[in-house]
């Protein structure tokens, strides 16, 4: 009895002092302490009741950790459990955090995240009703998870929040704040929070200043909403003004962000005229079987993804560059297949290989769609992942940058083959008039063939960079074949400079069209603008002149 | 001697399809959808002798027919639909379902001719007539042919499709119309009034073989064949390539769109997935199947294919896309003339086989 009443004096003592000195980090550990190693149930719970109570954004990965049931301990140190990896052994095991008193990984002597399995650690078993009693912090409890993305989210839920010291635990957070884009997003909030507290014209004309130059993702609703219902009078223009020249410089980054968008369309869309318009000016062949040629280098580059990392398990991104040269050779062959079995009997009559070859496309796409099912995606690597930030908001992800580049380099690699090279003069020689370069000794069905294979191959290219920027399905190559034979029909039959220009005119206008009208309706007036441009140029931008460009 | 062939021939085809089937129907051992799947076959047949007219004939490769066929398709649909419609609007017109669940609260203002059954006829194909008219026109003009043609066709039937699949068009979005119920006041789902379209299909098949018959053999007719041959050759000797050329496409479009009309009743519902550039292509292979160049090669192209297209979908549905690719490659690589010449190839050398006593001249006479 006499016990009871001691621990009871006790801890009526601790709730005292408690009160005293709240905030100080020294009492917040010997709570937490309290927590991890209780001498009994009720001081565990007395303990998570004044944690709750102080909210102390240093407690909050703790009681967070608590609340999700995951909480360990590693020695004397509460941790917690971070992504779950495959150990040696094919056993799970799982990258730990520190809670207390800071976040940060455990690591190993040799400074590499340690991993161990769950089993291995000593689990802090806290009862449902002290799980309960950290209701009233749940909402701040993210605003220190180690995920940015969940740590924006509770910096929005604070907005809503009742609670009159959210500012100051907002402000408190943030000094915690490692993550750019979380550090933008949380001083909005908090920028935001102020505004709206203010009463002096000059102190809100100063939160709008911090809210523009800190320039975060809602800042135009906020101002806006401001200028309308402020509580300042005199600040209210001023926050209207300063809408008006961010909708200004954003109007100005989106179209930045179109260009950018068009140039990269344009460069797939050249990536696979390319082999067309070599291919129909050579023999004559409108081969709708191309983008199926797109379709294998895409499986191909997925193929090599489930070789690398299902079967000899290497784990990096060098899956992607092996596949750029492998999907080029694989769609590459199967090109000399089918010119060597189908095509070979079409040359110079063009209506009855385009209807043979959507033959062969029906096959291929059926054949695929068999063996691959309809949806599998390649992972894109991690080199190519983010982007390159040119200002704030405009951000050229490194992908599309990446397919830009390899555009640059195999038009220039094809324009040197064809231009510069033995093979070149025989393919040009060929396209030009058949029967007098078979004459001088050309093979020409050589060159068929070997101009096939390189036109099969740059689709198969194309293809392994589409995996990039989006999924690999069985008709990934008919949504692209119509757009890329208006690329051959604009540009003029066989020319290399005429299908870049206008691979990247229409890419560029698809794009530009699509941001001011519906994405359907651009491609409609894309058809439009290509029938006018055909009124007056109805062989193309580059058109063959003199006696071969009569029938 | 082939005029007696032909007449056989044309004898066992109306027996069949127009004595037998629907004789069967009504003693009841052929089943009401064979004769409405036949029936659509028909209006299959029908566009197939469109795309033969401008294809066989005169050398130009369109590939966007379905989408004619889906303008005259829809024009009915719409009028059905606007018929079979229960919910009324703001403004007390009764509206279709599928806009009231998107919500659109007034008709909009190109539906409201559909709701008379005679404009909604002139318009399916008035539609498209105009509509090849203007494409055609600008096409023809700047002398886009050949694969360029092709091409552009193609393009026109990806744009058109796309926006049809879209809800704002208040077509009814990628669902298409569905859900009919009468026409003229007549269920759609009662055995005689299949039987009705069937037969309305059959008729028309044979009215537009005996009309296109008579086109191909008249002087229009063979003009359009010397464009086919040589289009620079019959400008030379001042024809007016354009409007010949106009005018069969705006034709095909009409064949195209008629046959829509009568399909869609038939099938109860018409999606934009009937007017994508596979389903264009597929029309041009029925003919390229069945022999161009033959009107009767394009109707017996048609009925075969979606014939086995029914079957073999049925039987196993994986590897109808193999059959039918198989099929393309091979007719174009081995049987340019298509069924109608393989036919006809094994028929002459049966013939020449027991003709083989025959005087050379007659023989000659015969073939020339």
């Amino acid at each position: 009895m006499k016990h009871i009443t001691k621990m009871w004096l006790g801890i009526c003592l601790c709730l005292l002092i408690g009160k005293e000195v709240s905030g100080q980090s020294d009492s917040t550990g010997f709570y937490v302490d309290q927590v991890l190693n209780p001498s009994n149930d009720s001081a565990r719970s007395i303990a998570l009741h004044r944690l709750a109570a102080l909210r102390e954004p240093s407690t909050f990965p703790l009681l967070a950790a608590i609340n999700d049931k995951k909480i360990y301990l590693l020695g004397n140190n509460p941790v917690t459990t971070g992504e779950k990896e495959e150990l040696a052994g094919g056993v799970e095991g799982f990258t730990l955090f520190y809670l207390f008193p800071k976040l940060e990984p455990v690591l190993e002597a040799d400074g590499k995240a340690k991993k161990v399995t769950v089993e291995s650690l000593k689990k802090v078993d806290v009862s449902r009703t002290d799980r309960l009693s950290l209701a009233p912090v749940l909402p701040y409890l993210n605003l220190t998870n180690p995920d940015a993305k969940k740590r924006i989210i509770a910096y929005g839920q604070l907005l809503t929040s009742l609670d009159s010291l959210k500012i100051q635990i907002l402000s408190e957070a943030l000094q915690l704040e490692k993550d750019k884009d979380a550090l933008t997003a949380g001083k909005e909030i908090l920028f935001q929070l102020k505004l709206n507290e203010v009463s002096l014209v000059k102190d809100a004309k100063a939160y709008i200043d911090s809210l523009d130059s800190n320039w975060g993702e809602n800042v135009t609703v906020i101002l806006k909403d401001y200028s309308v219902s402020g509580k300042v009078e005199g600040a209210k223009a001023y926050a209207a003004k300063k809408v008006e020249a961010l909708d200004e410089l954003q109007t100005r980054i989106q179209k930045a962000q179109n260009l950018f968008s068009g140039i990269s369309l344009g460069s797939i869309l050249i990536l696979i005229a390319l082999g067309l318009a070599i291919v129909y000016g050579l023999a004559g062949i409108i081969n709708m079987a191309h983008g199926e040629f797109l379709m294998i280098g895409a499986y191909t580059t997925f193929c090599m993804q489930s070789l690398f990392i299902d079967i000899l398990g290497i784990k990096s991104d060098l899956f992607f560059l092996v596949s750029l040269p492998v999907s080029f050779i694989v769609a590459g062959l199967f090109g000399l297949v089918l010119e060597r079995f189908v095509i070979r009997h079409l040359y110079a009559r063009p209506l009855e290989s385009l209807l043979a070859t959507w033959g062969v496309s029906l096959i291929m796409v059926q054949l695929a769609r068999s063996i691959f099912g309809d949806l599998t995606a390649v992972k894109a690597p991690s080199f190519l992942g983010g982007g390159w930030q040119v200002m704030p908001h405009l951000i050229l992800p490194y992908n599309r940058l990446f397919i830009i580049g390899l555009t640059i380099v195999v038009v220039s690699l094809t324009y040197l083959m064809l231009y510069r090279s033995r093979l070149g003069i025989q393919i040009r020689a060929v396209t030009q008039n058949r029967n007098m370069s078979a004459c001088l000794g050309v093979e020409t069905r050589t060159v068929d063939a070997i101009t096939f294979f390189l036109g099969s191959g740059l689709a198969g290219l194309a293809g392994c960079a589409m995996t990039l920027i989006g999924n690999v399905v069985p008709d990934m190559g008919q949504t692209y074949i119509v757009d890329s034979f208006l690329v051959v029909v604009t540009g003029g039959v066989g020319k290399i400079a005429g299908a870049i220009l206008s691979g990247l005119g229409i890419g560029f206008l698809t794009k530009v069209l699509e941001s001011f009208y519906e994405a359907v309706y651009g491609k409609v007036l894309i058809l439009a603008l290509i029938v006018i441009f055909l009124q007056f140029k109805p062989r193309g931008l580059f058109p063959d002149k003199g006696r071969i460009a009569e029938d | 001697m082939g005029k007696t062939k032909d007449f056989r021939l044309y004898l066992a085809f109306i027996a069949l399809f127009l004595i037998v089937l629907p004789l069967g129907n009504l003693l009841g051992f052929v089943s009401n959808n064979t004769i409405s799947l036949w029936g659509r076959y028909f209006c299959f047949a029908i566009v197939a002798i469109g795309v033969d007219l401008i294809w066989g004939y005169t050398g130009i490769l369109s590939m966007c027919q379905a989408f004619f066929f889906c303008l005259g398709g829809y024009s009915v649909a719409m009028h059905i639909v606007l018929k079979g419609a229960s919910s009324a609007g703001k403004d007390g017109t009764l509206l279709p379902d599928f806009m009231v669940w998107n919500q659109v609260d007034s008709l909009p203002i190109f539906w409201v001719p559909f709701q008379s059954f005679g404009l909604a006829m002139i318009l399916g194909l008035l539609i498209p007539a105009i509509f090849a008219f203007v494409f055609g026109y600008f096409i023809f003009r700047s002398r886009i042919k050949g694969v360029y043609m092709a091409i552009i066709t193609q393009a026109l039937a990806l744009a058109m499709w796309l926006l049809f699949l879209r809800n704002e068009t208040k077509l009814g979005g990628t669902n298409g119309l569905t859900d009919f119920k009468t026409l003229l006041g007549l269920s759609l789902s009662s055995p005689n009034v299949k039987l009705g379209l069937y037969l309305m299909s059959l008729a028309g098949l044979c009215g537009a073989y005996v009309l296109s018959k008579k086109l191909v053999s008249s002087k229009f007719g063979k003009v359009l064949q010397a464009i086919r041959d040589s289009e620079s050759r019959t400008s030379y000797t001042a024809y007016r390539i354009l409007d010949y050329k106009l005018a069969i496409f705006i034709l095909a479009a009409l064949l195209a769109a008629f046959a829509g009309m009568l399909y869609a009743p038939q099938t109860g519902i018409i999606t934009p997935g009937r007017m994508d550039v596979r389903a264009s292509v597929e029309m041009v292979m029925w003919v390229a199947l069945g022999g161009r160049g033959k009107l009767k090669g394009a109707i017996l192209g048609a009925l075969i294919v979606n014939f086995l297209y029914s079957i073999c979908t049925s039987l196993f549905p994986d590897y109808w896309l193999f059959i039918l690719g198989f099929l393309f490659v091979i007719t174009v690589l081995y049987f340019d003339k298509g069924f109608l010449g393989m036919i006809e190839m094994a028929v002459e050398k049966l013939g020449r086989k027991s003709r083989r006593i025959q005087p050379v001249a007659e023989k000659e006479v015969i073939h020339s």
